[in-house]
This record gives structure tokens, C-alpha cells and sequence, in this order.
């Protein structure tokens, strides 16, 4: 079981350069089997909890391969994120990670503009060889998204 | 279009007729199109502000909107702000359990009353002096009243300004016009699209967002009427198209602008990585493949997709922004998989991460990009396929109607 608080850090790290560079079969690889990913937030308008997207792994694998069927937004979607918080949970193998992002939407002409804000709240599962995601929630600050996007925060 | 199909405009008949043209020239790209009136739209209606200045108080403060959905207000003392027509409103309901609108504006000084968008308040206190409002829309506190002793200030006449408010199957409509006719008389039947659905189902929202794009209003709004759009999307393109006979839809205007479309399926397996739906979960009188649109003047739209509903509006923020607010909404009382199966059926095609919505915002900037800087002379809405297919009957029953209430035509707007 590798307790490399760095191992931890380059796989966040690694999650989003590989979305930024839309390679997604290397983003799924940065997933465990058990792989669950959502986006969430607060709505203060229904004072309700929201799920603006749910996959399993296999499900958010299937949505990025259609990526490129779509026409999405000019430009590139380029995320910072800074890991926050590094919980070790030995007895089950785990450790979650809580990393503060912003996600920019740079476009064809070169202007950057904030597209979204939040956090990441990850279960990372460190049983194998390599950590590896097995939960991440992309907990959005934000709530304005302008036209969207078809690839995931 | 091809030489010989030009004949049957033989009024019409382009300049250059004669001349085999691949490009065009400035005069033949400016003149007025072969088309008859109401059957092209000029670009200036996308970008003047003048036109936009004479739609807020022409439309917007006419017409009826849809503000909320009756859940979002469902306790005593809940309440909802919102704003149309620019104008802030607090949607909220009362001790007595009527929905009440109230424009969100101390009858004092101005100011805003109520800042949160949503929440349960017996009351409601203006930061700025302290008067206090009731659910009913009574000012019932004043600070040292005493003050406006030798004037007619007072509680009693200093409430809040009531907004007529109608509630339709859970579906909470206001108009800030006083004189405007009942809201039954407006939709004109046009929601009877889901009569088998609505008065059978007690539905929640579950989903809200709001996103201003880059685009005027209008030309959001057409996205959602213009079917032929669908070979823009790739699920359309894979689920929908191919799914029933084009002849089977069925388009419909009615007064007042608004639109129907029915006879719309959609085979959701057939997109990758997709399940196909099951009737078993649907809303009451829908078929999991069936789809319903209701897109009612201006710009609100009502759309059921066999197990799962959406709501959106459009409000213009400039003539060249707008701001989209989006519904979803299922049955109140499901289990939680249920709701879990209709998020991730909403999420799928709609949202700021779905597969439809994002690419009609798209398409939107992507018009402003050329109407906004007055680059883009017209748009052509001349297909005719009989009230079914890819037909462009709902875009003319829209602008007839942006027309009579706007007192242009909109093939020339500006009298040019």
C-alpha cells in the first residue's frame, strides 16, 4: 500500500492535466474499478442539494469517449487545483483528499475567463500498486456555468 | 436552393437569377430575400436597442411568466425572488396558503427587501429603515411612525405592490401588466399538450441553474422551436431522428405565439454508453420514448421527456446577454431511486454538463457572434413540411407574434 502523501498529490494533479489535454482514456485510467464521479452543489434558490452529473466508471468512460462526436465550447478548459487536505485511513486502505480548484476557460482568441469553482472531495484507494481514485466528488462553489461544458470538471 | 426550385417564387425571383453563382455579391447578399414577408427574419432584430428597449415594456411587461413551480414554495412563509421584465420580485406564500407575488422594492426608499433567493420568512424587514412587510404584502412595522404625523404615510397605505399571480397545474405564472387577461385565455390551450400528464402528477423540482450566455434572447429561444436543428446534436441525430416517422409529428401554433410539438420519440439506447428508459417509471400518461414541447411567447419553455420534465425561461439582459433558468422536475414522493434515475435522465440530456442544453447555448453565441456586430443580414425560416418534420411553422407562429405585439414586421423591422 503506498502512504506517499506526493503519490496522492500527483494523482489529483495528474486527473486534471489529463482532462485539460482532453486525454481521456488516461483519465481512466487514474480510476479505480469502483470509480464513482459526481458534481454537486447547494442550490439556495430550492434550498436543496443538486446532482448536476453521476457516473460510474464505466459510464464516465462512455461519456468521454463521445466527446468528440459533439461540438463543445472554443477553446480549452484549464484546471488549477491545490490539494488542501490528505486524510490517511489505513485500516481501510484509503486516504481522502480535499483540493481546492478553479477551472478556466481560455478562449479561442486567448481570453481567459473563470468557468467554475469548488473543491475536490476524493477517496483515493491505495491498496494497489499506485493510488487510485475510487470516489470523486467535484463540489462546485459556483453556480452560473455560462453554456457549459461536455467534458467534466 | 437550386435554380429551378426558385421558380415557384416566380414574385420573388432573385436578381441574379440568371447568373450561376456559388458566392454572392454585396447587393445580392443585402437585397430583400425571394421569400414572402414572415418567412425570413432581419438581423437588426438581434442587435438594436431601440428593439430591445420597446421589447421589455411591449413583451416582457405584458406578458404571463412562469416564475416557479409551487414546491419551490411549498410551506407557509417559503419564499422565492426571481425578477422579469428587470423587475425583482418575492414569490411567497402565505399564512393562509395562497401564493402571492409582490415586486421586491420597499415602498420607503427603493430598496431591495428580500436579498436571498430562496427561504421561509414570517416577515420581511428592509435593511436600510427597518419597515417590515407581511406575507400578505402589509407593511405592518415602521420605525417611529410618529415622524409622518402631518403626512399620509403610513402603514396602512404603504404596502408592497401586488403582482397578478395565477398557479396552473403547480406551475406559478405572474404578470406585471394589471389589465392583462386571465392566464388560461393567454395559453390559449397550448400546455393541453399535457393534459394527460400535469393535473395526474404532484411534481418537485430537483434541478435549477441559471447561466447568462452571450447571445440575445431571441435567438436562444429559437433553438428551442427550430427542430431543424436537430442534425446539430449528436443524440438527436442518434435517439430521436431515426425513432418514428417524421410524418407522425406534429406541430402546432396557437395565439398568442405559443407552439406544440408532439410525436416525438426517441430510442435512448441507441446513443453510446446510454440504457433505453422504462415505461415502468415514467410520469403519469407518458411512454418512456415520448417527447413533448410546449414553447410558449416568448421565451418559457415547458418539455417532457417520458420520465423526467424540464422547465426553462429566458430573461434579456442586453440586447446582446441573456440569462436561462432551467428546471428539472420529477414526482414529489418517489423513492429516492427513482429520483436518482430521473436526475441521471435530466443530467444526460440537459444541465450545464448534458448533452442538448449546452450545445443550444452554442448555437445561440454562435449567432450572436454574427447577428450581435450586424455582420448577418437575415435568417431564413421559410422551411414549410406541412405542421410536421423539421418544419419552420413554429419560428413564423413566434415572430408573427414578436411582430403584432413589437407593431414591426420582421423582415424589416426599422422601416428601413
Amino acid at each position: 500500500m503506498s502512504t506517499d502523501n506526493d503519490a496522492v498529490r500527483e494523482l489529483i494533479y495528474r486527473s486534471c492535466c489529463c482532462l485539460d489535454e482532453h486525454d481521456f482514456a488516461g483519465y481512466i485510467a487514474l480510476c479505480a474499478p469502483e470509480f464513482r464521479y459526481q458534481i454537486t452543489l447547494f442550490s439556495p434558490e430550492l434550498r436543496k442539494e443538486m446532482i448536476w452529473l453521476n457516473h460510474d466508471r464505466d459510464g464516465l468512460k462512455a461519456l468521454l469517449d463521445m466527446v468528440p462526436r459533439h461540438l463543445v465550447r472554443l477553446g480549452a478548459l484549464q484546471r488549477n487545483a491545490t490539494v488542501y487536505r490528505i486524510e490517511w485511513d489505513k485500516a481501510d486502505g484509503q486516504a481522502n483528499v480535499m483540493s481546492a480548484f478553479s477551472v478556466f476557460n481560455i478562449d479561442n482568441e486567448g481570453r481567459p475567463s473563470v468557468f467554475a469553482v469548488g473543491h475536490y472531495h476524493d477517496t483515493v484507494d491505495l491498496t494497489g500498486e499506485r493510488p487510485l481514485l475510487a470516489r470523486r466528488n467535484a463540489r462546485l462553489a459556483s453556480r452560473d456555468l455560462g453554456i457549459g461544458s461536455h467534458i467534466p470538471i | 436552393m437550386c435554380r429551378a426550385r426558385m421558380l415557384n417564387y416566380a414574385p420573388f425571383i432573385w436578381k441574379t437569377l440568371e447568373v450561376p453563382i456559388s458566392s454572392r455579391s454585396a447587393e445580392t447578399w443585402e437585397q430583400t430575400p425571394p421569400l414572402p414577408d414572415g418567412h425570413y427574419v432581419n438581423g437588426r432584430v438581434y442587435h438594436d436597442e431601440q428593439i430591445f428597449a420597446e421589447e421589455r415594456e411591449h413583451i416582457f411587461k405584458k406578458i404571463w411568466h412562469f416564475v416557479c413551480h409551487e414546491s419551490e414554495v411549498a410551506e407557509v412563509y417559503d419564499f422565492r425572488t426571481v425578477e422579469r421584465a428587470d423587475v425583482p420580485l418575492v414569490v411567497t406564500r402565505g399564512d393562509d396558503g395562497r401564493i402571492r407575488t409582490f415586486i421586491n422594492v420597499c415602498s420607503h426608499r427603493g430598496a431591495r427587501v428580500v436579498m436571498d433567493p430562496g427561504g421561509n420568512a414570517r416577515t420581511h424587514t428592509c435593511f436600510y429603515h427597518h419597515w417590515t412587510y407581511d406575507t400578505q404584502g402589509t407593511c405592518v412595522s415602521m420605525p417611529r411612525p410618529e415622524g409622518y404625523a402631518n403626512t399620509p404615510v403610513c402603514k396602512e397605505n404603504m404596502g408592497l405592490r401586488e403582482v397578478k399571480t395565477e398557479v396552473k397545474w403547480g406551475f406559478v405564472f405572474v404578470n406585471l401588466d394589471d389589465g392583462s387577461q386571465p392566464l388560461d385565455d393567454y395559453l390559449d390551450g397550448s400546455l393541453d399538450i399535457f393534459d394527460e400528464v400535469l393535473p395526474h402528477a404532484e411534481l418537485e423540482v430537483f434541478h435549477y441553474h441559471r447561466a447568462e450566455i452571450d447571445a440575445n434572447w431571441k435567438a436562444y429561444q429559437e433553438t428551442i422551436v427550430d427542430l431543424y436543428h436537430e442534425f446539430m446534436h449528436v443524440i438527436l441525430r442518434d435517439t430521436q431522428m431515426p425513432a418514428a416517422s417524421m410524418d407522425d409529428r406534429q406541430m402546432r401554433t396557437y395565439a398568442n405565439g405559443h407552439v406544440t410539438i408532439a410525436g416525438i420519440k426517441a430510442d435512448y439506447e441507441k446513443y453510446e454508453g446510454w440504457v433505453d428508459r422504462d415505461d415502468a417509471s415514467c410520469f403519469p400518461g407518458l411512454e418512456s420514448d415520448d417527447a413533448r414541447f410546449a414553447p410558449l411567447f416568448p421565451a418559457q419553455t415547458f418539455i417532457t421527456r417520458g420520465t423526467v420534465m424540464r422547465v426553462d425561461t429566458v430573461q434579456p439582459v442586453t440586447a446582446h446577454k441573456c440569462l436561462i433558468e432551467s428546471r428539472g422536475l420529477g414526482l414529489k414522493g418517489e423513492s429516492s431511486e427513482d429520483r436518482m434515475m430521473r436526475i441521471d435522465h435530466h443530467n444526460e440530456y440537459w444541465g450545464p454538463f448534458g448533452r442538448n442544453v449546452t450545445e443550444d447555448a452554442f448555437a445561440a453565441e454562435g449567432c450572436e457572434f454574427s447577428f450581435g456586430k450586424g455582420a448577418a443580414m437575415r435568417g431564413i425560416i421559410a422551411r414549410d413540411e406541412g405542421g410536421k418534420g423539421q418544419g419552420d411553422s413554429g419560428l413564423r407562429g413566434f415572430w408573427a407574434e414578436w411582430s403584432r405585439r413589437m407593431g414591426r414586421p420582421v423582415g424589416n423591422p426599422t422601416n428601413d
